[in-house]
């Protein structure tokens, strides 16, 4: 016989709630207007346009380094320095573009150094940062929300000490095609956030590294006292968050072409944070839901495109944005998925016990 | 004697997806009385609790007090209505003082402020009704568990309650701490006050209880009458087996020229243990007794290097064992069950599969994982072995009962095929049955060649089952007995007088 299905398990699960929250709001702007989902294709770029792209595209940054901060916080750490890194990876990038802007004083077509460095080197320099934070958190036992906080407050002065305080802009073009290139006609963020979404989620679900960071991250001491290296776990994980924020750190500087240490990652951290948990994985850390984190990011973008396309004013988006995230976190709290598991069940008892009679 | 009661539950029913975890149970309590709850893990003794607390609601069945019908509908409430608990674990907060935890919640005002005078004389005053003149202003983790626990009862007592549920207080307390909790409930059962004592310590039943009930698989076995019944036929009762047929074990059988699994030669680790020796051959057991914090626990550590230590040196199976983690221990054939098994041990949140497949799957390193199916195979062949209570292997850890959680370490540990098993206290906190059938197990490993390391606080159960017994005193090796010759009462002695009596043993 076929299995029943139980429709209290799915309502019990924080995902589908996110699926929920998200369907919500893109109803809302089904009926406000019905244009919001269309979608163009532009034959001089070779690629599609329209608002659910946008959103997908636009939401690249988040959705990379929230891959990371998914696994952070089922160890039941926190990173704040990913936005500060965001900056670092850009500021290197441009560094080595227009490395001596006294004698490449125009930005142009070209790069000083040999393209390979410009890729390679802000990913490595991330990476070491987030070595450094999992060597606090890891071998000092430092708190991670007070070790990552001091290269989230350090980080943007590294990056401004780099560029000597400087904004370079740079119009190579192999380097635009980061952020702004396209690939089977979607933008180029859109494919490098599904290879990323897609080797980390191989990565923790097909070895047994996501059982391992659930383990430490429910009970260190018992991981450990079962043979699990619990430090060198917390080290990959805090490094793969900073080389994961060094990718969006490129995309964000390719957009615009330039590196903004001020600007460039501003919030990230806030916002990695906010999509995992809207994704339905618990700040306590423990079990952790890759595919949630993604919808997260996506729920949050498309709040701020809805804000933008609807012309709300800009100063009401913080609010607004606030407030939708308000309601989709109350929807997934315990005591409402409760509520509508216990609703969801009673009803089907109702229905098959009614086919019985 | 009149039927006075005070409470009366009757032929309750709940239902759990899947179980009945109660069966038109009967409980009755009258005013000052002790009445014990007895039964195995998942009797369903904490399910009938919780029914009367208002943590789970009852499918079935009534519940009066004083006459009155009543319908808990949350701990909140049942306090409300006189109702109080202190659970096994202590659920205070330990970074605030005595007086705060007995008040939190409900603290006497003044002028709109916390009235904190009268908020300690009255805490002062409390303590001193439990026989105890401690400063409560003190943060409640500087004490003892015992006065945690006492604290704890106090704050129970102190809101008015007529019924007082005490869970499994005793399992961390010593014997004067025990006397004196017995005291206590003397004087509250004086007062007229209901208690219900939940416990696993048989003579602390047959020291304290008036009346006591069975239960056994969500079933009532029977009240009883402290004085009609024998501590035989209350076990019988509760594991619906005979006593017999449970301890029916036999010693390891060491062959005399079986070549040593482990020696330890003067290890030690500063504020752990100075200086200790073991030796352990093939296929014994060696038991480890003496008091808690007498520095067995930390040995144990020591050997598995959850706690490194610092000097002298190790052979494991004939090599210089290097054992600085875990990790090194585990990759050298040495498995540790710890004494927490809840804090140290189970990984809640995940599956009986997940946990099982641990120790293994760290074995070989996250980038070689076992297939689900090989996990699966592995949980399968453990559960069934163990005898583990479980629907599934995909039920997580924290659900199950102590000695199923119990089994499912065990399994983990056994998954690896050690050569040296260690057991802190592995049979604490559960019940008669599963403290049996893991004993059979520890003994079954040995017969297929496991060394055991077997640390326990219960002399009878060291006794029964090992070849030697070590006995640990002020973190000191002070004795080593023979299993087949050693008694309760020798130990006894060595552990109160130390190494004096021990000379001519070792």
């Amino acid at each position: 016989m076929k299995k029943k299905f139980d429709f209290s398990v799915l309502a019990r699960s924080k995902v589908t709630w996110a699926v929920v929250a998200e369907a919500l709001i893109l109803l809302v702007c089904l009926f406000v207007r019905p244009d919001f989902f269309s979608i163009s294709y532009q034959p001089t770029t070779e690629m599609l346009y329209g608002n659910l792209i946008d959103i997908v595209n636009r939401s690249s940054e988040i959705t990379i380094i929230a891959m990371g901060m998914t696994l952070v916080i089922a160890l039941g750490g926190t990173d704040l320095s990913v936005g500060a890194l965001v900056a670092v990876s850009g500021a290197i990038a441009l560094k080595f573009l227009r490395w001596d802007v006294t004698i490449y004083n125009t930005p142009g077509d070209y790069t000083v150094y040999p393209f390979i460095l410009v890729l390679v080197v802000p990913l490595a320099v991330c990476t070491l940062m987030g070595l450094f934070n999992g060597f606090l958190i890891a071998k000092a036992d430092i708190q991670p929300i007070i070790a990552t906080l001091i290269l989230m407050v350090c980080g943007r002065g590294i990056a401004q000490i780099l560029t000597n305080g400087k904004q370079f802009t740079t119009q190579y073009s192999p380097f635009r095609v980061i952020g702004q290139g396209s690939f089977l006609f979607l933008p180029m963020p859109i494919i490098i956030t599904a290879i990323v979404v897609a080797a980390v989620a191989l990565f923790v679900r097909k070895t047994a590294f996501g059982t391992f960071v659930e383990a430490v991250g429910i009970n260190r001491k018992a991981a450990r006292l079962s043979g699990i290296n619990a430090q060198l776990i917390i080290f990959i994980v805090y490094a793969l968050t900073g080389f994961l924020s060094g990718i969006s750190g490129m995309i964000y500087s390719s957009r615009i072409m330039s590196n903004d240490s001020n600007n460039a990652g501003l919030n990230f951290e806030m916002d990695a944070i906010l999509a995992v948990v809207i994704g339905g994985t618990s700040m306590t850390g423990g079990k952790f839901s890759l595919l949630g984190t993604v919808l997260g990011s996506i729920i949050i973008r498309t709040i701020v495109n809805l804000v933008y396309y609807f012309g709300i004013a800009s100063e009401a988006t913080m609010a607004f944005k606030a407030v939708i995230i308000a309601v989709v976190i109350v929807l997934q709290s315990e005591p409402v998925r409760n509520y509508f598991a216990k609703h969801s069940k009673a009803r089907q008892n109702l229905v098959s016990g009614g086919a019985r009679g | 004697m009149p039927e006075n009661n005070l409470l009366e539950m009757k032929q309750i029913e709940i239902q759990f997806p899947g179980v009945k975890a109660l069966d038109k149970v009967d409980f009755s309590l009258r005013a000052g009385e002790i009445h014990s709850l007895l039964g195995e893990n998942g009797a369903g003794k904490s399910t009938l609790i919780k029914c009367l607390t208002g943590v789970n609601r009852k499918d079935a069945g009534t519940i009066t007090l004083e006459g009155k019908e009543i319908q808990p509908q949350s701990p909140q409430n049942a306090m409300e209505l006189g109702i109080s608990t202190v659970y096994q674990e202590v659920n205070l907060c330990p970074n605030l003082t005595v007086a705060e935890n007995i008040f939190v919640g409900r603290q006497p005002m003044r002028r709109g402020q916390i009235d904190w005078r009268t908020i300690n004389r009255r805490a002062k005053e409390l303590m001193a009704r439990f026989h105890l003149d401690i400063d409560v202003s003190r943060p409640l983790s500087y004490y003892s568990t015992a006065i945690q626990q006492m604290v704890a009862i106090a704050r129970a007592v102190d809101v008015q309650a007529k019924i007082l549920i005490l869970d499994e207080p005793t399992s961390s307390l010593d014997d004067n701490e025990v006397q004196l909790l017995f005291d206590v409930m003397n004087e509250l059962k004086a007062e007229g006050m209901g208690i219900i004592f939940i416990t696993h310590f048989l003579d602390q039943v047959f020291a304290v209880s008036d009346r006591l009930t069975i239960l056994r698989n969500g079933h009532l076995v029977g009240t009883f009458g402290i004085h009609d019944i024998t501590k035989v036929e209350l076990v019988t009762q509760m594991v619906g087996k005979d006593m017999d047929t449970i301890f029916n074990l036999k010693r390891a059988s060491v062959a005399p020229d079986a070549p040593y699994m482990l020696t330890a030669k003067h290890i030690g680790a500063p504020g752990q243990v100075d200086d200790i020796s073991i030796t352990l051959k093939k296929g014994e057991l060696i038991g480890f007794a003496g008091l808690l914090g007498s520095g067995r626990t930390e040995t144990a550590e020591m050997l598995f290097g959850a706690n490194r230590f610092t000097s002298g040196e190790m052979e494991l199976d004939g090599k210089k064992a290097e054992v600085k983690k875990p990790y090194d221990a585990l990759m050298q054939g040495m498995a540790f069950c710890p004494e927490d098994r809840k804090r140290d041990g189970i990984i809640g949140d995940l599956s009986i599969r997940e946990n099982i497949a641990l120790a293994v799957q760290a074995r070989r390193g996250f980038l070689h994982p076992l297939s689900v199916k090989e996990q699966n195979k592995l949980a399968d062949k453990y559960i069934q072995a163990l005898g583990i209570a479980t629907p599934d292997a995909e039920k997580k850890i924290g659900e199950l009962s102590g000695g199923n959680q119990q089994k499912v370490i065990l399994a983990r540990w056994m998954a690896t095929d050690p050569k040296v098993l260690i057991l802190d206290e592995p049979t604490r906190g559960i019940d008669i049955g599963a403290k049996a059938e893991i004993q059979r197990l520890m003994l079954e490993m040995c017969g297929d060649g496991v060394s055991v390391i077997f640390i326990s606080s219960e002399l009878d159960e060291i006794i029964r089952c090992s070849n030697r017994v070590i006995v640990m005193r002020d973190r000191e090796k002070v004795a080593e007995l023979d299993g087949d010759t050693c008694t309760q009462e020798k130990i006894l002695s060595i552990i109160a007088e130390g190494s004096a009596a021990a000379g001519g043993e070792a």
